[in-house]
């Protein structure tokens, strides 16, 4: 059996505690959110995309991001709710080119609309931001094995963070906290392509812990 | 007595410590919360919890409770109301008279503070007393404000106005306010009278106590008399869904003591259910946690369908309880009941009645969101994620100016 790995720098997982900060604005039908879109802040749009996540998550992820919900559950819009879903924020660059992705959407779908869909009473979509509180949690892992027992212990947050903020702090949207860490501290490119490789945007947080769980094991019970 | 560690086998370890390494990272502070009634509504069961859990966590945390007489409570309620939309006549007498009744409370006070958090309306006037005497004052607004009636809110503005920050529960409630405005959603106790596990023989001794006989489903809302919760309009459901299947009322009521309207809505409701057997209505005393628990978890369905609330915490109690619920479409019911996951939202006694129905005929569903109302329920409205977001927020409003804050 190959011997452990130890990495030269241990993971300190942090903790991600999330203030959400209403900006005071609405959109009661789908052009008002149109013309959200292209005006409100990229703070405001990560939190409708990401941040929402810690917010208040919906028990079953039925689609991926704010937008899609608010289209399914109080447009009654459907169709449309399918088409943001597959609006994938990896897949760009930047929020900027996410933003314009997803006005272009709308644009496209209004044009071809015989009449504009209104949310429900009580449905409209309020937009918001985020100020967030990160605190290295004093819980750090040195191999594999900890890494896999520690994962098993922090909180959602900690998973938001690391995988989905991770990503676009480092700039690199390809490679999040973990798979940078496993890469390059444990020398394991195959586990960190894995992690990379899987489809998160669309798994609760809670969810995600046990696909990870998952596959840590498998490398874990088969070291290379 | 109820520490910390109580709620790492409901919410998991690695909450509770958590909210150690936020209490830490705030280090030594003092944390007043200043409300209006020791008793009755939400606002006061939480505080009654949180306030020791914060000190356990290290934080020194007070709680005042202002005094009034029934004219200032007859005004604040107007000035509730008011909040809510309703075209309510807000005298300029009345409206000296409730600041004037905050001054004699500020004159009682001799405390230092690092933070404030001054719960609703009736003391946010308490700042322009004692703005010296803390650092950070934060208004935290229960109350549906998402319409305020102008001339009401203009008034109150000025005052809060003053505040460094507003807290509010709903994002919808968010007001143009000159200071960072958060969200905070209320919460409840898993460990309290009101919502602890209870025996079946502890419910059926309630029940017992109660006149209820268990013979038909029992459909169930407990709030206030207030018109906002909208009584009438469960008894006329009520009235529709018993023309098709079998089953009971419950409208069960605690009196807040700064509501001086319950008892001409309570007449109201009396009289809409006279000659009705099949409709009990219990007004129980602030007190009645464990009556309100046990005829919670007895019920089959419960109602909340008001048409204005803050947050609707009766809502996240039977959530708690495992029960299906069937709420208005409004304020916080909204986001606590997940349309046709963890509950419905209906917008008249009609669709109250449809849901009602289709649950009844569907035991199976009801079971199903039950449960996924708990979960909800438990990552999301106990008392701890509070807890997590009152520390949260003292250590943001304390660095003003970013939106990051890394440690």
């Amino acid at each position: 059996m190959k011997e452990e790995v130890w990495a030269e720098n241990p993971f300190w997982f942090r903790d991600c505690f999330l203030m959400t900060m209403p900006i005071g604005q609405r959109a009661v039908n789908l052009r008002e959110l149109l013309h959200a879109m292209q005006e409100v802040s990229d703070a405001v749009l990560f939190y409708h995309l990401f941040q929402y996540r810690l917010a208040v998550a919906a028990p079953l992820v039925e689609y991926p991001n704010d937008f899609a919900l608010w289209a399914a559950n109080s447009l009654r819009d459907v169709r449309l709710a399918e088409k943001l879903s597959s609006v994938d924020p990896f897949d760009y660059e930047n929020l900027g080119q996410v933003r314009q992705a997803i006005v272009e959407l709308l644009e496209e779908y209004i044009w071809d609309l015989p009449y504009i869909p209104w949310a429900r009473p009580g449905l409209e979509l309020h937009f918001c931001e985020a100020s967030t509180v990160v605190f290295r949690s004093r819980i750090s892992a040195r191999t594999l094995r900890e890494f896999y027992e520690t994962l098993k212990k922090v909180g959602n947050d900690s998973i938001y963070y690391h995988l989905f903020e991770g990503r676009w702090r480092l700039g690199v949207r390809e490679k999040d906290d973990f798979s940078y860490w496993i890469e390059t501290n444990l020398n394991r490119p195959e586990l960190a392509a894995e992690i990379r490789d899987l489809d998160i945007y669309f798994y609760s947080l809670r969810e995600i812990r046990l696909v990870l769980l998952k596959l840590l094991e498998k490398y874990l019970e088969n070291p290379q | 007595m109820i520490g910390l560690d109580d709620y790492a086998p409901i919410v998991g370890q690695e909450v509770i410590d958590q909210l150690q390494r936020l209490a830490d990272g705030l280090g030594p502070v003092r944390f007043m919360h200043i409300n209006s009634t020791a008793t009755g509504g939400g606002v006061a069961e939480i505080l009654h919890r949180a306030v020791p859990l914060l000190n356990q966590l290290g934080i020194d945390t007070q709680w005042e409770v202002i005094e009034g007489d029934p004219f200032f409570f007859e005004i604040t309620k107007t000035i509730h109301n008011g909040l809510q939309g309703f075209k309510v006549n807000l005298t300029r007498e009345k409206w000296e008279y409730y600041l004037e009744v905050n001054r004699r409370n500020a004159r009682k006070y001799s405390w230092e503070a690092d933070f404030v958090l001054v719960h609703d309306p009736q003391p946010a006037p308490l700042i322009n007393e004692l703005r010296s005497c803390a650092k950070h004052w934060i208004w935290r607004c229960h109350v549906d404000v998402s319409r305020p009636h102008l001339p009401v809110w203009r008034l109150l503005r000025e005052v809060v106005g003053r505040y460094d920050a507003s807290v509010f529960s709903m994002p919808q409630f968010a007001q143009n306010l000159p200071h960072p405005q958060y969200i905070i959603h209320p919460s409840i106790d898993p460990l309290s009278d009101k919502n602890r596990d209870l025996t079946e023989e502890e419910i059926q001794a309630v029940l017992d106590r109660l006149g209820i006989e268990r013979d038909r489903p029992l459909l169930l809302q407990v709030s206030r008399f207030d018109s906002f919760k909208d009584p009438l309009g469960v008894i006329q459901a009520f009235r529709m869904v018993r023309r098709h299947v079998p089953c009971k009322l419950i409208l069960a009521g605690g009196e807040a003591t700064d509501d001086p309207e319950g008892p001409r809505i309570l007449a109201e409701v009396q009289e809409a259910a006279r000659g009705e057997p099949d409709i009990h209505i219990l007004l129980l005393p602030p007190d009645a946690h464990y009556e309100i628990n046990a005829l919670q978890r007895a019920a089959d369905i419960i109602l909340q369908k008001s048409i204005r609330e803050g947050f609707g915490l009766t809502v996240t109690e039977a959530m708690w309880k495992g029960k299906p619920v069937i709420g208005g479409a409004v304020g916080g019911i909204v986001l606590q009941l997940q349309d046709y996951q963890t509950g419905f939202l209906v917008h008249s006694p009609e669709g109250c009645a449809f849901r009602i129905r289709y649950l009844l005929h569907r035991p199976e569903v009801a079971r199903r969101m039950g449960n996924l109302a708990r979960e909800f329920a438990r990552s999301h409205f106990l008392i701890t994620r509070h807890l997590r977001d009152y520390l949260t927020l003292l250590t943001i409003v304390r660095s003003p100016g970013g939106r990051v804050f890394e440690f």
